[in-house]
């Protein structure tokens, strides 16, 4: 066992953020992972940020970790110092303003400076804008989670180049979710439409300065779309759909005999998509897939620091 | 890097080390190694991570054919069965067979089972006549796997679609539901058969499969939802759960996440981790010359 050094470990993460300062001393203990302690842990060992996790109840199951505190827990068990968190309250409703309330008052109530809280617009409502500014200036959230297919948008709305400015004159974080399960398994009451990639990239390319994250994405980028995704935009993933033996290794190319990177480590975050999927599978992956100390701590919290960097 | 080589110790995020992997004695019930253009050379490669995860016995799901083409002569054939006896306190195969040719089929049991290497048939997931499990052409399929005591395992799904919109509607022809397998266990509940995938929709799966005590449920191939494996203990008990890895198009991890979510016994884990499947398949073990410690 090669461990990771904790104080190269912090170094590094650390490295490259910018900052954006939050004045409410409340929202500022709650949503704030402080630079000072970014991935303090029980132990000694460096900790995870986990960049997806969603809160509340899913609608079609029970969810093993559903009650907020006990997923905190969870998490807290398994290594995570710090949580991105969306609500399964997105999907379906219409008072956006009501569910990012709530949102911002769970994370207050059950995870200070551990829970941050992720909320979410819906560009086939109207005013959606008005959702943007309140997450903003109202909850000081530092990002926005949109959830296409199961809202009724794909990526080529007329909105989505309005929201990819408006994210980024405000510098937040603007994710972007893939998919929440297996459409194979979904409940016959639904259709959920398929989210398509290329027209994010171009709301992208436009705003470069546009900070960017796909979450639960398979990966599975297309030609002249990967040479686009790597080479012309800045959008970074995370791990949680990425799937076969080693693939975050295969990802970006750490497999030996196998073909190079398609996506630079630098582009991959920690996320684990949980309570839906277990938080062991994520950090599973992290162990089977053959990465080095760097890559390790990269993919653990730099890239996330690096994204969302606050003091 | 070496496969034994680690940067992060999983045990300081509250996860097995490789040495309790090893120590659960993982028996992968569902092992693609061999399904490639080149499976000689994915099969090597993939050893990697077998050791990595410290599995300790692979069941290939297509030696014989392909589940592509499970009578034609396949060109690694003959490499296959040099790896099988090189690895042979590793590595273990099923033959893949298809009820849409019931002769056929059986004339592949008698080759690659009773008279080759072979522990389990392997039913198609995709065979293309609309022959399901539940058709009478697999009575003397089963009849012959009774005779033989071996198992079979069944690719089951349940992908929601048709008109009217239901789980197992926007099936294959040829692809069974577990609502298939349990007409076919009611048929033949001396014949051990493992429910492959869990149905993919896993709480729909359970349900159909849970009278029939002679229906193993398989965690292999789907999404990993957090709560599937304490549901299905719930539903069916521990004894009949058995895991799979599906590698290396799904990933160890993504499998073994699944049953690490489950807040079981250890003596538990260990069942569905292996010992079920060492449990169904000693006695033809035994019957090949192989002693099989459960």
């Amino acid at each position: 066992m090669k461990p990771i050094d904790r104080r190269e470990f912090l170094k590094s993460s650390l490295l490259g953020g910018t900052a954006i300062s939050i004045s409410d001393p409340r929202l500022l203990a709650a949503q704030t992972a402080a630079v000072s302690a970014p991935i303090a842990s029980s132990s000694e060992t460096p900790g995870i940020i986990d960049t997806n996790v969603n809160l509340f109840d899913w609608p079609f199951r029970a969810l093993k970790y559903r009650d907020t505190k006990a997923l905190a827990a969870k998490l807290r068990n398994h290594g995570i110092v710090e949580a991105w968190a969306g609500s399964f309250g997105a999907l379906f409703a219409k008072d956006m303003g009501g569910v990012n309330g709530r949102l911002a008052d769970e994370c207050l109530e059950h995870g200070q400076g551990f829970l941050i809280p992720f909320g979410s617009v819906n560009l086939a409502w109207p005013d959606w804008e008005e959702d943007v500014r309140r997450c903003h200036e109202v909850h000081k959230m530092p990002g926005i989670r949109i959830y296409p297919g199961y809202q009724p948008f794909d990526l080529d709305h007329p909105g989505m180049e309005r929201l990819v400015k408006m994210i980024s004159e405000r510098g937040l974080v603007l994710q972007v979710v893939f998919g929440m399960e297996d459409p194979r398994v979904h409940h016959p009451i639904i259709r959920v439409g398929s989210v398509t990639l290329s027209p994010l990239l171009k709301a992208s390319r436009n705003t470069p300065n546009a900070k960017i994250q796909l979450l639960h994405f398979s990966g599975a980028i297309r030609g002249g779309d990967l040479s686009s995704f790597t080479e012309q935009t800045n959008i970074v993933m995370e791990l949680s759909r990425l799937e076969g033996n080693g693939a975050i290794g295969r990802m970006i190319g750490s497999i030996e005999g196998l073909p190079s990177a398609r996506v630079p480590v630098e582009r991959i975050l920690f996320g684990s998509h949980a309570p839906f999927f277990p938080v062991e599978t994520a950090i599973l992956k992290l162990v089977e897939s053959p990465l080095n100390a760097e890559q390790l701590q990269a993919i653990m919290q730099g890239n996330a620091r690096r994204l969302l960097s606050r003091v | 890097m070496n496969p034994r080589e680690f940067f992060i110790n999983p045990a300081d995020y509250g996860l097995p080390t490789r040495d309790e992997l090893v120590a659960y004695r993982i028996w992968d019930n569902h092992f693609h190694g061999f399904a490639a253009r080149n499976p000689i050379e994915q099969y090597e490669r993939n050893n990697f991570f077998v050791e990595r995860m410290g599995i300790e016995r692979s069941i290939a799901q297509e030696v014989g054919g392909t589940l592509e083409k499970p009578f034609d002569p396949y060109p690694y054939d003959a490499e296959i069965l040099k790896i099988l006896e090189r690895d042979k306190d590793r590595l273990s195969g099923r033959t893949p067979i298809d009820p849409g040719y019931p002769d056929e089929s059986c004339a592949k049991i008698e080759k690659w089972i009773r008279n080759g290497p072979c522990i389990g048939i392997k039913y198609l997931g995709s065979a293309i006549n609309g022959v399901r499990c539940d058709h009478p052409n697999n009575d003397p399929i089963m009849r012959l796997a009774a005779e033989l005591g071996v198992h079979a395992y069944v690719h089951t799904w349940l992908k929601v679609g048709g008109t009217p919109r239901l789980p197992g509607g926007d099936n294959g022809e040829s692809e069974s539901t577990p609502m298939d397998l349990a007409k076919l266990a009611q048929r033949f509940p001396e014949v051990p058969l493992i429910c492959g995938h869990s149905g993919g929709d896993w709480e729909l799966g359970v349900r159909a499969v849970r009278p029939h005590k002679n229906i193993f449920l398989e965690f292999a191939g789907s999404d990993p939802h957090s709560g599937m494996v304490e549901y299905a203990i719930r539903e069916l008990g521990a004894d009949r759960l058995v895991w799979g890895g599906h590698g290396p198009s799904r990933s160890y991890a993504t499998e073994l996440g699944k049953v690490l979510d489950a807040d079981i016994s250890t003596g538990d884990r260990m069942k569905i981790l292996g010992g079920n499947l060492r449990r169904i398949t000693a006695p033809f073990f035994r019957k090949k010359g192989m002693r099989i410690e459960i």
